[in-house]
Protein backbone atom coordinates (compact mmCIF):
# COMPACT_ATOMS: atom_id res chain seq x y z
CA UNK A 1 0.00 0.00 0.00
CA UNK A 2 1.42 3.61 -0.84
CA UNK A 3 1.79 5.38 2.58
CA UNK A 4 0.45 8.66 2.96
CA UNK A 5 3.97 9.69 4.01
CA UNK A 6 5.27 8.98 0.44
CA UNK A 7 2.53 10.56 -1.14
CA UNK A 8 3.10 13.88 1.01
CA UNK A 9 6.82 13.96 0.59
CA UNK A 10 6.07 13.63 -3.72
CA UNK A 11 4.23 16.02 -3.92
CA UNK A 12 6.25 18.54 -1.88
CA UNK A 13 8.60 17.98 -3.77
CA UNK A 14 6.71 18.04 -7.11
CA UNK A 15 5.19 21.48 -5.67
CA UNK A 16 9.23 22.60 -4.64
CA UNK A 17 9.78 22.70 -8.32
CA UNK A 18 6.58 24.10 -9.82
CA UNK A 19 6.65 26.97 -7.54
CA UNK A 20 9.58 28.08 -9.84
CA UNK A 21 8.83 27.35 -13.19
CA UNK A 22 10.57 29.67 -15.01
CA UNK A 23 14.15 28.00 -13.28
CA UNK A 24 12.83 24.00 -13.49
CA UNK A 25 10.87 24.10 -16.43
CA UNK A 26 11.30 27.15 -18.83
CA UNK A 27 14.91 27.26 -18.51
CA UNK A 28 15.48 23.60 -19.70
CA UNK A 29 12.86 23.95 -22.69
CA UNK A 30 14.73 27.03 -23.68
CA UNK A 31 17.75 26.17 -24.08
CA UNK A 32 16.74 22.92 -26.05
CA UNK A 33 14.37 24.73 -28.21
CA UNK A 34 17.40 26.95 -29.22
CA UNK A 35 19.73 23.74 -29.88
CA UNK A 36 16.27 22.89 -32.29
CA UNK A 37 16.79 25.84 -33.92
CA UNK A 38 20.56 26.17 -34.71
CA UNK A 39 20.96 22.92 -34.95
CA UNK A 40 18.09 21.34 -36.39
CA UNK A 41 16.40 23.98 -38.48
CA UNK A 42 19.13 26.29 -39.23
CA UNK A 43 22.07 24.35 -39.93
CA UNK A 44 19.70 20.93 -40.69
CA UNK A 45 19.11 22.81 -43.71
CA UNK A 46 22.09 22.61 -45.36
CA UNK A 47 22.74 18.68 -44.21
CA UNK A 48 21.49 15.86 -45.85
CA UNK A 49 19.23 13.44 -44.93
CA UNK A 50 20.61 11.04 -41.90
CA UNK A 51 19.41 7.68 -42.37
CA UNK A 52 16.73 8.36 -44.28
CA UNK A 53 15.22 10.60 -41.94
CA UNK A 54 15.69 15.12 -42.14
CA UNK A 55 18.52 15.68 -39.67
CA UNK A 56 16.11 18.26 -37.84
CA UNK A 57 13.87 15.40 -37.44
CA UNK A 58 16.84 13.12 -36.71
CA UNK A 59 17.83 14.95 -33.95
CA UNK A 60 14.70 15.22 -31.90
CA UNK A 61 14.93 11.69 -29.55
CA UNK A 62 18.28 13.16 -28.53
CA UNK A 63 17.28 16.70 -27.62
CA UNK A 64 14.39 15.22 -25.65
CA UNK A 65 16.82 12.37 -24.08
CA UNK A 66 19.12 15.84 -22.88
CA UNK A 67 16.36 17.89 -21.28
CA UNK A 68 14.97 14.49 -19.74
CA UNK A 69 18.16 13.30 -18.40
CA UNK A 70 19.53 16.97 -16.95
CA UNK A 71 16.39 17.49 -15.18
CA UNK A 72 16.00 14.63 -13.72
CA UNK A 73 19.41 14.59 -12.25
CA UNK A 74 18.83 18.60 -11.16
CA UNK A 75 16.04 18.24 -9.52
CA UNK A 76 16.77 14.75 -6.93
CA UNK A 77 20.58 16.34 -6.55
CA UNK A 78 19.74 20.22 -5.84
CA UNK A 79 15.96 19.41 -3.63
CA UNK A 80 18.13 16.98 -1.49
CA UNK A 81 21.55 18.88 -1.63
CA UNK A 82 19.42 21.85 -0.26
CA UNK A 83 17.86 20.27 2.41
CA UNK A 84 20.66 19.48 3.85
CA UNK A 85 22.16 22.89 3.58
CA UNK A 86 18.86 24.06 5.13
CA UNK A 87 18.35 21.58 7.77
CA UNK A 88 15.14 20.73 6.69
CA UNK A 89 16.17 16.84 5.66
CA UNK A 90 15.72 16.44 9.75
CA UNK A 91 11.87 16.67 9.27
CA UNK A 92 12.19 13.98 7.08
CA UNK A 93 14.83 11.75 8.95
CA UNK A 94 13.10 11.69 12.20
CA UNK A 95 9.51 11.06 10.60
CA UNK A 96 8.59 7.46 10.00
CA UNK A 97 9.21 7.26 6.35
CA UNK A 98 11.60 4.18 5.12
CA UNK A 99 14.31 4.71 2.93
CA UNK A 100 12.17 3.18 -0.17
CA UNK A 101 9.68 5.72 0.46
CA UNK A 102 12.48 8.80 0.60
CA UNK A 103 13.86 7.18 -2.14
CA UNK A 104 10.79 6.21 -4.22
CA UNK A 105 9.62 10.08 -3.42
CA UNK A 106 12.89 12.17 -4.63
CA UNK A 107 12.90 10.02 -7.80
CA UNK A 108 10.04 10.12 -8.81
CA UNK A 109 9.28 13.61 -8.72
CA UNK A 110 12.62 14.25 -10.91
CA UNK A 111 10.88 11.62 -13.26
CA UNK A 112 7.73 13.83 -13.03
CA UNK A 113 10.06 17.12 -13.79
CA UNK A 114 12.25 15.15 -16.51
CA UNK A 115 9.36 13.86 -18.40
CA UNK A 116 7.55 17.25 -18.25
CA UNK A 117 10.50 19.30 -20.10
CA UNK A 118 11.59 16.35 -22.41
CA UNK A 119 7.71 16.33 -23.60
CA UNK A 120 7.19 20.30 -24.07
CA UNK A 121 10.69 19.82 -25.54
CA UNK A 122 9.41 16.98 -28.19
CA UNK A 123 5.66 19.43 -28.48
CA UNK A 124 7.85 21.82 -29.77
CA UNK A 125 10.31 20.26 -32.23
CA UNK A 126 6.83 18.49 -33.32
CA UNK A 127 5.44 21.77 -34.46
CA UNK A 128 8.21 21.59 -37.27
CA UNK A 129 8.94 18.06 -37.71
CA UNK A 130 5.74 15.92 -36.96
CA UNK A 131 4.43 14.24 -33.98
CA UNK A 132 4.50 10.66 -35.77
CA UNK A 133 6.52 8.19 -33.12
CA UNK A 134 7.02 4.59 -34.38
CA UNK A 135 6.94 2.81 -31.29
CA UNK A 136 5.40 4.93 -28.05
CA UNK A 137 5.49 2.50 -25.02
CA UNK A 138 8.95 1.62 -25.79
CA UNK A 139 9.79 5.54 -26.32
CA UNK A 140 8.22 6.23 -22.99
CA UNK A 141 10.00 3.10 -21.57
CA UNK A 142 13.14 4.54 -22.42
CA UNK A 143 12.80 8.04 -20.87
CA UNK A 144 11.36 7.17 -18.08
CA UNK A 145 14.53 4.07 -17.58
CA UNK A 146 16.75 7.21 -17.93
CA UNK A 147 15.30 9.61 -15.76
CA UNK A 148 15.21 7.02 -13.48
CA UNK A 149 18.83 6.25 -13.90
CA UNK A 150 20.08 9.80 -13.13
CA UNK A 151 17.52 10.87 -10.64
CA UNK A 152 18.69 8.24 -8.46
CA UNK A 153 22.10 9.51 -9.22
CA UNK A 154 21.29 12.59 -8.59
CA UNK A 155 19.83 11.58 -4.97
CA UNK A 156 23.27 9.74 -4.47
CA UNK A 157 25.24 12.30 -5.33
CA UNK A 158 23.74 15.20 -2.83
CA UNK A 159 23.91 12.89 -0.17
CA UNK A 160 28.24 12.57 -1.03
CA UNK A 161 27.82 16.61 -1.66
CA UNK A 162 29.05 19.17 1.02
CA UNK A 163 29.47 22.13 -1.55
CA UNK A 164 27.21 23.50 -4.45
CA UNK A 165 30.39 23.27 -6.42
CA UNK A 166 30.15 19.57 -5.95
CA UNK A 167 26.68 18.99 -6.47
CA UNK A 168 27.30 20.70 -9.85
CA UNK A 169 30.72 18.21 -10.73
CA UNK A 170 28.81 15.23 -12.30
CA UNK A 171 26.23 17.75 -14.48
CA UNK A 172 29.38 19.97 -15.95
CA UNK A 173 31.94 17.06 -15.98
CA UNK A 174 29.85 13.85 -16.32
CA UNK A 175 25.78 14.49 -17.65
CA UNK A 176 27.01 17.22 -20.40
CA UNK A 177 30.25 15.45 -22.02
CA UNK A 178 28.44 12.31 -22.44
CA UNK A 179 25.04 13.68 -23.74
CA UNK A 180 26.87 15.83 -26.21
CA UNK A 181 29.07 12.78 -27.33
CA UNK A 182 26.00 10.39 -26.67
CA UNK A 183 24.59 11.56 -30.43
CA UNK A 184 22.45 13.98 -29.77
CA UNK A 185 23.62 15.89 -32.87
CA UNK A 186 24.91 12.48 -34.60
CA UNK A 187 24.58 9.20 -35.98
CA UNK A 188 27.94 6.67 -35.51
CA UNK A 189 27.86 6.32 -39.03
CA UNK A 190 29.20 9.61 -39.62
CA UNK A 191 32.08 8.76 -37.70
CA UNK A 192 35.59 7.24 -38.37
CA UNK A 193 35.76 3.68 -36.83
CA UNK A 194 37.65 4.98 -33.93
CA UNK A 195 35.53 7.54 -32.72
CA UNK A 196 32.48 5.35 -33.30
CA UNK A 197 33.95 2.83 -30.93
CA UNK A 198 34.43 5.45 -28.02
CA UNK A 199 30.80 6.72 -28.63
CA UNK A 200 29.66 2.86 -28.50
CA UNK A 201 31.36 2.95 -24.91
CA UNK A 202 29.05 5.95 -24.03
CA UNK A 203 26.54 4.48 -22.07
CA UNK A 204 24.04 7.39 -23.31
CA UNK A 205 24.54 6.85 -26.67
CA UNK A 206 22.41 3.48 -26.22
CA UNK A 207 19.91 5.82 -24.46
CA UNK A 208 19.66 8.23 -27.37
CA UNK A 209 19.60 5.48 -29.87
CA UNK A 210 17.02 3.45 -28.36
CA UNK A 211 14.92 6.51 -27.91
CA UNK A 212 15.82 7.15 -31.41
CA UNK A 213 14.66 3.53 -32.94
CA UNK A 214 11.38 4.13 -30.59
CA UNK A 215 10.39 7.66 -32.26
CA UNK A 216 11.77 6.95 -35.84
CA UNK A 217 11.95 3.21 -36.23
CA UNK A 218 15.93 3.39 -36.96
CA UNK A 219 18.48 3.42 -35.06
CA UNK A 220 22.47 2.55 -34.93
CA UNK A 221 22.56 0.00 -32.30
CA UNK A 222 20.11 -2.96 -31.70
CA UNK A 223 17.42 -0.63 -29.44
CA UNK A 224 16.96 -3.99 -27.48
CA UNK A 225 20.74 -3.60 -26.11
CA UNK A 226 19.84 0.13 -25.52
CA UNK A 227 16.61 -0.62 -23.67
CA UNK A 228 18.47 -3.82 -21.82
CA UNK A 229 21.25 -1.15 -20.66
CA UNK A 230 19.08 1.27 -19.55
CA UNK A 231 17.00 -1.06 -17.61
CA UNK A 232 20.44 -1.88 -15.82
CA UNK A 233 21.78 1.20 -15.43
CA UNK A 234 18.18 2.35 -13.59
CA UNK A 235 17.98 -0.49 -11.63
CA UNK A 236 22.10 -0.38 -10.57
CA UNK A 237 21.75 3.73 -9.78
CA UNK A 238 18.40 2.81 -7.72
CA UNK A 239 20.48 0.11 -5.63
CA UNK A 240 23.48 2.63 -5.17
CA UNK A 241 20.93 5.39 -3.76
CA UNK A 242 19.48 2.82 -1.52
CA UNK A 243 22.32 1.60 0.10
CA UNK A 244 24.04 5.08 0.30
CA UNK A 245 20.74 6.20 2.23
CA UNK A 246 20.42 3.42 4.49
CA UNK A 247 24.32 3.46 5.29
CA UNK A 248 23.35 7.42 6.50
CA UNK A 249 26.54 8.89 5.55
CA UNK A 250 26.47 12.44 5.48
CA UNK A 251 22.78 12.28 6.77
CA UNK A 252 22.47 10.84 10.03
CA UNK A 253 25.31 11.81 12.77
CA UNK B 1 5.79 2.09 39.19
CA UNK B 2 4.94 2.23 35.17
CA UNK B 3 7.53 1.22 32.76
CA UNK B 4 9.15 4.53 31.90
CA UNK B 5 8.85 6.56 28.27
CA UNK B 6 12.00 6.32 27.10
CA UNK B 7 14.59 3.81 28.25
CA UNK B 8 18.59 4.41 27.86
CA UNK B 9 21.05 1.33 28.18
CA UNK B 10 24.66 1.90 27.73
CA UNK B 11 24.00 4.71 24.67
CA UNK B 12 27.68 5.12 23.54
CA UNK B 13 28.59 7.31 21.02
CA UNK B 14 32.10 7.66 19.51
CA UNK B 15 33.37 9.66 16.31
CA UNK B 16 36.72 8.33 15.89
CA UNK B 17 38.87 8.88 19.03
CA UNK B 18 35.91 11.70 20.59
CA UNK B 19 33.89 9.92 23.25
CA UNK B 20 30.19 11.73 22.70
CA UNK B 21 28.34 9.65 24.96
CA UNK B 22 30.14 7.06 27.32
CA UNK B 23 27.56 4.55 28.30
CA UNK B 24 24.50 6.66 29.83
CA UNK B 25 21.72 5.37 31.45
CA UNK B 26 18.71 7.06 31.78
CA UNK B 27 15.24 6.28 32.30
CA UNK B 28 12.10 9.31 31.47
CA UNK B 29 8.79 8.95 33.42
CA UNK B 30 5.75 9.51 31.09
CA UNK B 31 4.08 12.96 31.83
CA UNK B 32 7.08 14.46 33.17
CA UNK B 33 9.42 17.66 32.17
CA UNK B 34 13.04 16.51 32.26
CA UNK B 35 15.45 19.12 32.05
CA UNK B 36 19.01 17.99 30.56
CA UNK B 37 21.72 20.01 31.73
CA UNK B 38 25.34 20.45 30.27
CA UNK B 39 27.64 22.45 29.31
CA UNK B 40 28.39 22.78 25.12
CA UNK B 41 29.29 19.15 23.59
CA UNK B 42 28.12 17.57 27.20
CA UNK B 43 26.51 15.03 24.91
CA UNK B 44 23.05 16.21 24.88
CA UNK B 45 22.05 16.95 21.44
CA UNK B 46 23.70 13.41 20.53
CA UNK B 47 21.83 11.78 23.29
CA UNK B 48 18.59 13.24 21.73
CA UNK B 49 20.02 12.67 18.21
CA UNK B 50 20.31 8.80 18.77
CA UNK B 51 16.52 8.72 20.52
CA UNK B 52 15.12 11.08 17.34
CA UNK B 53 16.58 8.97 14.65
CA UNK B 54 18.95 11.11 13.69
CA UNK B 55 22.06 9.50 14.85
CA UNK B 56 23.22 5.95 15.35
CA UNK B 57 24.51 4.98 18.69
CA UNK B 58 27.83 3.02 18.35
CA UNK B 59 26.90 0.29 21.32
CA UNK B 60 23.90 0.75 23.91
CA UNK B 61 20.20 0.76 23.21
CA UNK B 62 17.33 3.16 23.47
CA UNK B 63 13.58 2.56 23.61
CA UNK B 64 10.58 4.58 23.47
CA UNK B 65 7.41 3.23 24.85
CA UNK B 66 8.93 -0.34 25.07
CA UNK B 67 10.08 -0.54 21.34
CA UNK B 68 13.87 -0.45 19.75
CA UNK B 69 13.91 2.70 18.32
CA UNK B 70 16.53 1.51 15.42
CA UNK B 71 14.83 -2.50 15.30
CA UNK B 72 11.25 -0.92 15.18
CA UNK B 73 11.85 2.83 14.10
CA UNK B 74 8.78 3.26 12.14
CA UNK B 75 6.82 2.67 15.67
CA UNK B 76 8.61 5.41 17.82
CA UNK B 77 8.93 7.72 15.41
CA UNK B 78 5.51 8.37 15.23
CA UNK B 79 4.88 8.75 18.97
CA UNK B 80 8.18 11.42 19.17
CA UNK B 81 8.26 14.92 17.96
CA UNK B 82 11.84 17.06 18.24
CA UNK B 83 12.66 20.88 18.21
CA UNK B 84 15.91 20.82 16.63
CA UNK B 85 18.25 23.51 18.23
CA UNK B 86 18.63 24.97 14.61
CA UNK B 87 16.26 26.42 13.10
CA UNK B 88 14.96 25.23 9.55
CA UNK B 89 12.44 26.30 7.18
CA UNK B 90 11.50 25.71 3.61
CA UNK B 91 11.32 29.36 2.32
CA UNK B 92 9.22 27.61 -1.04
CA UNK B 93 6.12 27.04 1.78
CA UNK B 94 3.59 28.86 3.63
CA UNK B 95 3.34 28.19 7.35
CA UNK B 96 -0.06 25.99 6.89
CA UNK B 97 1.57 23.87 4.06
CA UNK B 98 5.12 22.74 6.32
CA UNK B 99 2.76 21.91 8.87
CA UNK B 100 0.55 19.66 6.14
CA UNK B 101 3.61 18.50 4.53
CA UNK B 102 5.09 17.72 8.68
CA UNK B 103 1.54 15.80 9.46
CA UNK B 104 1.63 13.83 6.58
CA UNK B 105 5.69 12.20 7.02
CA UNK B 106 3.83 10.83 9.70
CA UNK B 107 0.86 9.36 8.22
CA UNK B 108 -1.54 11.94 9.62
CA UNK B 109 -4.10 13.79 7.86
CA UNK B 110 -3.65 16.94 9.77
CA UNK B 111 -7.41 18.49 10.39
CA UNK B 112 -9.11 21.87 9.97
CA UNK B 113 -9.32 21.42 13.63
CA UNK B 114 -5.91 20.34 15.14
CA UNK B 115 -4.28 22.91 12.46
CA UNK B 116 -6.30 25.51 14.21
CA UNK B 117 -5.66 25.02 17.34
CA UNK B 118 -1.79 24.65 16.84
CA UNK B 119 -1.66 27.83 14.95
CA UNK B 120 -3.36 29.39 18.42
CA UNK B 121 -1.61 27.96 20.71
CA UNK B 122 1.84 29.13 18.85
CA UNK B 123 0.21 32.33 18.00
CA UNK B 124 0.56 31.85 14.27
CA UNK B 125 -2.88 32.20 13.29
CA UNK B 126 -2.11 35.72 11.22
CA UNK B 127 0.56 34.13 9.50
CA UNK B 128 -1.20 30.78 8.38
CA UNK B 129 -0.46 31.64 4.84
CA UNK B 130 2.72 33.77 5.10
CA UNK B 131 5.70 31.95 3.45
CA UNK B 132 8.29 30.87 5.80
CA UNK B 133 10.98 33.26 4.47
CA UNK B 134 8.95 36.14 5.86
CA UNK B 135 9.04 35.00 9.53
CA UNK B 136 10.72 36.52 11.80
CA UNK B 137 13.18 34.26 13.54
CA UNK B 138 10.92 34.29 16.86
CA UNK B 139 7.50 32.95 14.74
CA UNK B 140 10.76 30.48 13.02
CA UNK B 141 11.22 29.11 16.01
CA UNK B 142 7.30 28.32 16.90
CA UNK B 143 6.89 27.01 13.43
CA UNK B 144 9.32 24.43 14.33
CA UNK B 145 7.38 23.55 17.83
CA UNK B 146 4.33 23.39 15.68
CA UNK B 147 5.62 21.05 13.24
CA UNK B 148 6.95 18.86 16.11
CA UNK B 149 3.91 18.28 17.95
CA UNK B 150 1.56 18.16 14.69
CA UNK B 151 1.49 14.06 14.67
CA UNK B 152 0.67 14.39 18.29
CA UNK B 153 3.53 12.68 20.03
CA UNK B 154 3.57 11.26 23.28
CA UNK B 155 7.09 12.30 23.82
CA UNK B 156 8.74 15.88 22.86
CA UNK B 157 12.16 16.44 22.88
CA UNK B 158 13.40 20.21 22.97
CA UNK B 159 16.48 20.92 22.08
CA UNK B 160 18.13 24.03 23.39
CA UNK B 161 14.36 25.67 22.46
CA UNK B 162 14.75 29.25 23.72
CA UNK B 163 18.29 29.69 22.68
CA UNK B 164 18.68 33.05 21.18
CA UNK B 165 14.62 33.91 21.87
CA UNK B 166 13.57 37.11 23.42
CA UNK B 167 12.22 37.51 27.16
CA UNK B 168 8.47 37.26 25.97
CA UNK B 169 8.77 34.35 23.94
CA UNK B 170 10.71 32.17 26.13
CA UNK B 171 7.70 32.79 28.70
CA UNK B 172 5.30 31.92 26.27
CA UNK B 173 7.44 28.53 24.97
CA UNK B 174 7.64 27.94 28.62
CA UNK B 175 3.68 28.64 29.48
CA UNK B 176 2.88 26.34 26.56
CA UNK B 177 5.62 23.80 27.36
CA UNK B 178 4.00 23.37 31.16
CA UNK B 179 0.41 22.99 28.89
CA UNK B 180 1.49 20.16 27.15
CA UNK B 181 3.28 18.21 30.26
CA UNK B 182 -0.09 19.05 31.79
CA UNK B 183 -2.06 16.99 28.89
CA UNK B 184 0.17 14.25 29.45
CA UNK B 185 2.81 15.06 26.97
CA UNK B 186 6.06 13.45 28.74
CA UNK B 187 9.13 16.91 27.81
CA UNK B 188 12.80 16.36 27.16
CA UNK B 189 14.50 19.78 27.39
CA UNK B 190 17.99 20.57 26.81
CA UNK B 191 19.34 23.47 27.90
CA UNK B 192 22.19 25.34 29.73
CA UNK B 193 20.29 27.81 30.74
CA UNK B 194 19.69 27.54 34.29
CA UNK B 195 16.72 29.26 35.33
CA UNK B 196 15.15 27.83 32.45
CA UNK B 197 15.77 24.31 33.82
CA UNK B 198 14.77 25.63 37.27
CA UNK B 199 11.31 26.96 36.32
CA UNK B 200 10.27 24.07 34.00
CA UNK B 201 11.75 20.90 34.69
CA UNK B 202 10.27 18.26 36.98
CA UNK B 203 13.31 16.40 37.07
CA UNK B 204 17.07 17.24 35.96
CA UNK B 205 20.07 15.84 34.82
CA UNK B 206 24.11 17.19 34.22
CA UNK B 207 25.59 15.64 31.69
CA UNK B 208 29.23 16.47 30.80
CA UNK B 209 31.75 14.75 28.47
CA UNK B 210 29.46 12.28 27.77
CA UNK B 211 28.48 10.59 31.21
CA UNK B 212 25.36 11.50 33.36
CA UNK B 213 26.69 13.22 36.56
CA UNK B 214 23.32 13.23 38.51
CA UNK B 215 20.15 12.65 38.13
CA UNK B 216 17.36 14.17 40.60
CA UNK B 217 14.07 15.36 41.29
CA UNK B 218 14.23 19.12 41.22
CA UNK B 219 12.64 19.72 44.72
CA UNK B 220 14.65 16.91 46.41
CA UNK B 221 18.23 18.54 44.86
CA UNK B 222 17.23 22.29 46.02
CA UNK B 223 15.86 20.97 49.57
CA UNK B 224 18.81 19.15 49.99
CA UNK B 225 21.30 21.45 48.41
CA UNK B 226 21.30 23.25 51.59
CA UNK B 227 19.91 26.56 50.05
CA UNK B 228 22.32 26.49 47.23
CA UNK B 229 21.25 27.60 43.89
CA UNK B 230 21.03 25.22 40.71
CA UNK B 231 23.91 26.88 39.46
CA UNK B 232 26.07 26.20 42.17
CA UNK B 233 25.19 22.59 42.29
CA UNK B 234 25.69 22.81 38.71
CA UNK B 235 29.30 24.44 38.48
CA UNK B 236 30.07 21.87 40.85
CA UNK B 237 29.42 19.08 39.10
CA UNK B 238 30.70 20.08 35.85
CA UNK B 239 33.71 21.62 37.14
CA UNK B 240 32.91 25.09 35.75
CA UNK B 241 30.57 27.86 35.06
CA UNK B 242 29.57 27.82 31.16
CA UNK B 243 25.67 27.85 31.29
CA UNK B 244 24.51 31.15 31.12
CA UNK B 245 21.16 32.60 32.70
CA UNK B 246 18.86 34.14 29.82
Amino acid sequence: MISLGFRTLLSKEIRRFLRVPGQTLATPLLTTTLYFIVFGVSIGHQLREVGGVPYARFIVPGLVLMGVVQNAYLNSASSLFVMKLQGTIVDVLVSPLSYAEMLGAFVLAAVVRGLLVGGITWAVAGIFTGFEVAHPLLALAVVTLAAVAFAAGGVASAIWAQTFEQVNFFPTFFILPLTFLGGVFFSVRMLSPGLAAVARANPVFYMVDGLRFAVLGSSDASPWAGAGLVFLLAAGALTAAYMLLRSGWRLRG
Amino acid sequence: MPEPVVQIRGLTKRYGDLVALGGVDLDIRAGEIFGLLGPNGAGKTTLISIVTGLARATAGEARVLGRDVVRDYRFTRRHVGLVPQEINFDPFFTVEESLRFQAGYFDVRLTEARLTELLTALDLTAKRHTSARALSGGMRRRLLIAKALVHEPKVLFLDEPTAGVDVELRRALWAYVRTLRDRGTTVVLTTHYLEEAEALADRIGIIDRGLLRLVEEKTALMARSGGRSLEEIYVELVGRKEAAAP
